[in-house]
């Protein structure tokens, strides 16, 4: 039997009798896997998130941490969770390491151990000059660093992180981002939430896509790769093709069609890996210099559009 | 698994954890610095102008120490819960391997025992003015009355004070209306009801002029957020006054430790 990092079974949150932020939301998250968590906003991530951190009891259902009931056991629960939700305070008149020796404290790690990982921690998010420093001086995205810091203090099994990037500038959202796969690397589960559909697509391996509190889609990035790759090669020759050349081209037998634009060329195929395959050897043969070479896809952000539209049209 | 037995060690770990914390942000902000130091500097006021006795020097002295004693349950207490929600550091207090009740019975603790501190220094000031001005032997007997008087009021105002903290949002609200209640709305109502001739038992500030009437003195001038008996001269009975003050601690305490365990964003 399968023991899932996390796992969610037709959980319901209703706000009153007004407003259903979760409708049966069922997730099943493998141990060491990388999930993104993606919709637009208020389709409920963080609201589910904030259920499988013990922050919000659920209407119904359950949510389970390393097979444990979050709801039933949040102390036993929580302690192999790390998270970072929204964007949180921090006790701005406290340095990193007077927040991170509580913390510590809290998950019941030795004065030893909180002293090590602490250096660690900090180490790992670049902030190791700023130990003694006051917390109040720190940029949005040292703040956002030293609560990752936090998260994974106590080394925890799984990771879950609501919208980490949210207001960092590009160098920020990088080093996030490297975070996340030194995790990976590590194999820690990350539960990453977000609405940036091209940070997931560069660290999940599987995405699940929720709108109006339902989960409406989930497949692994590859399938989704696949699914999305247009019947359509990108190839850039060193210079543009003589009409010779492009009568050779045409004459691939595989190449159904040529869009050729200077020295680019889009070549229509069926679409199969093999196809792709001869199309690039012919043409190394047939001694065209070639520069690039790569099967045309959509976006994830197309994926989400047409998934979220079929979602609305159902609606 | 938990059991009942280790469940139970984990909560006062947790609530010591938490206690430990409170005081360490109560010295960072530098809000204990300043209460302590008012505790200290108020007393030495009253040397201006120093009364015949030793009695009366005490009653003196602690005329406004119940001002005192809510300034330090609002520092203390009066944003303990809201500010976690309105900061939003309860996004990373409250995911934690803690139950809340622990968070909150140490949050109220170390609001407690720092107001405590403050009563205690105030005290200590005023037997050392006391022994310096009239000799030790003068200290008057019934301080130790009012002191301890003094503890169970700083009870009941912090729990007043952490009930507001848990009841609303925002952290200004919160301090102004705990603090409001107890330094003027509780005042005037024991005011008003002692105009029409009713004894104000159950008004806790009303209670609080035990502080200096255990010393059976009476006629303070002037004594803002306690009770100044206008036209009928009502004094508190003292068993009655302690039990108005140990209900108040109880009723508020458990009225904010529900909404606070309740509370969501």
């Amino acid at each position: 039997m399968v023991e899932y990092a996390i796992r969610t079974e037709n959980l319901v949150k209703m706000y009153g009798n007004k407003f259903t932020a979760l409708d049966g939301v069922s997730l099943q998250i493998k141990k060491g896997e990388v999930v993104g968590y993606v919709g637009p906003n208020g389709a409920g991530k963080t609201t589910t998130i904030k259920v499988l951190t013990g922050l919000s009891r659920p209407s119904s259902g359950h949510a389970y941490v390393n097979g444990i009931d979050v709801v039933a056991r949040p102390r036993e629960a929580l302690r192999s969770i790390g998270a970072l939700i929204e964007v949180p305070g921090v006790y701005e008149y406290l340095t990193p390491r007077e927040m991170l020796t509580y913390f510590g404290r809290v998950y019941r790690m030795s004065s030893k151990d909180i002293g090590r990982r602490l250096k660690e921690s900090l180490e790992l998010v670049k902030l190791s000059d700023w130990e003694h420093k006051k917390i109040g001086t720190f940029s949005t995205g040292m703040l956002r660093r030293l609560t990752i810091a936090k998260a994974i203090l106590h080394k925890p099994d799984n990771l879950i992180l609501d919208e980490p990037v949210l207001g960092l500038d590009p160098k920020g959202i990088r080093d996030v981002r490297e975070l996340i796969r030194q995790f990976r690397s590590e194999g820690m589960t990350v539960f990453l939430s977000s609405h940036l559909l091209g940070e997931v697509a560069e660290v999940c391996n599987t995405v699940i896509f929720l709108n109006k509190g339902k989960v409406i889609s989930s497949d692994s990035i590859e399938n989704i790769g696949r699914s999305i790759e247009q019947r359509v090669v990108n190839v850039k020759f060193l210079k543009p093709l003589s009409a010779e050349q492009t009568d050779k081209l045409k004459a691939i037998e595989l190449v159904k069609n040529v869009d050729l634009r200077d020295s680019t060329a889009r070549l229509g195929y069926d679409g199969k890996p093999e196809s792709s395959v001869q199309i690039l050897k012919r043409l190394v043969s047939a001694n065209f210099d070639v520069v690039s070479y790569n099967v045309e896809s959509t976006g994830l952000e197309d994926y989400y559009v047409s998934v979220m539209g079929e979602e609305k049209k159902e609606g | 698994m938990e059991t009942s037995g280790t469940s139970f060690r984990s909560d006062i770990f947790e609530t010591y954890l938490s206690v430990k914390f409170e005081l360490l942000k109560h010295l960072k902000r530098r809000r204990l610095l300043i209460v302590a130091a008012l505790a200290i500097v108020v007393p030495l006021i009253f040397y201006v102008k120093v009364p015949s006795t030793a009695v009366l020097f005490a009653d003196e002295v602690l005329t406004f120490f119940n001002i005192l004693i809510i300034i330090s349950a609002a520092m203390f207490a009066g944003d303990a819960i809201s500010s976690e929600f309105e900061r939003k550091t309860h996004l990373i207090l409250f995911p934690t391997p803690q139950r809340r009740g622990t968070i909150f019975a140490g949050k109220y603790l170390a609001a407690v025992l720092a107001t405590f501190l403050v009563v205690l220094l105030y005290y200590v000031i005023l037997t050392l003015q006391t022994a310096q001005l009239f000799g030790w032997g003068e200290i008057p007997r019934e301080l130790g009355k009012s002191f301890l008087v003094s503890l169970i009021y700083a009870l009941a105002a912090v729990s007043v004070m952490y009930f507001f903290s848990a009841a609303l949002k925002r952290t200004v609200s919160s301090t102004i209306v705990g603090f409001l209640s107890l330094i003027m709305v509780l005042p005037i109502i024991s005011f008003i009801l002692q105009r029409v001739n009713q004894e104000p038992w159950f008004i806790v500030t009303y209670s609080a002029n035990l502080i200096t009437d255990v010393f059976g003195v009476s006629g303070n001038p002037f004594n803002p957020g306690g009770h100044q008996p206008p036209i009928a001269e009502f004094t508190p009975k003292f068993g009655l006054g302690i039990a108005v003050m140990i209900a108040y601690t109880v009723v508020f305490l458990v009225s904010g430790m529900l909404i606070a365990s309740r509370r969501e964003d």
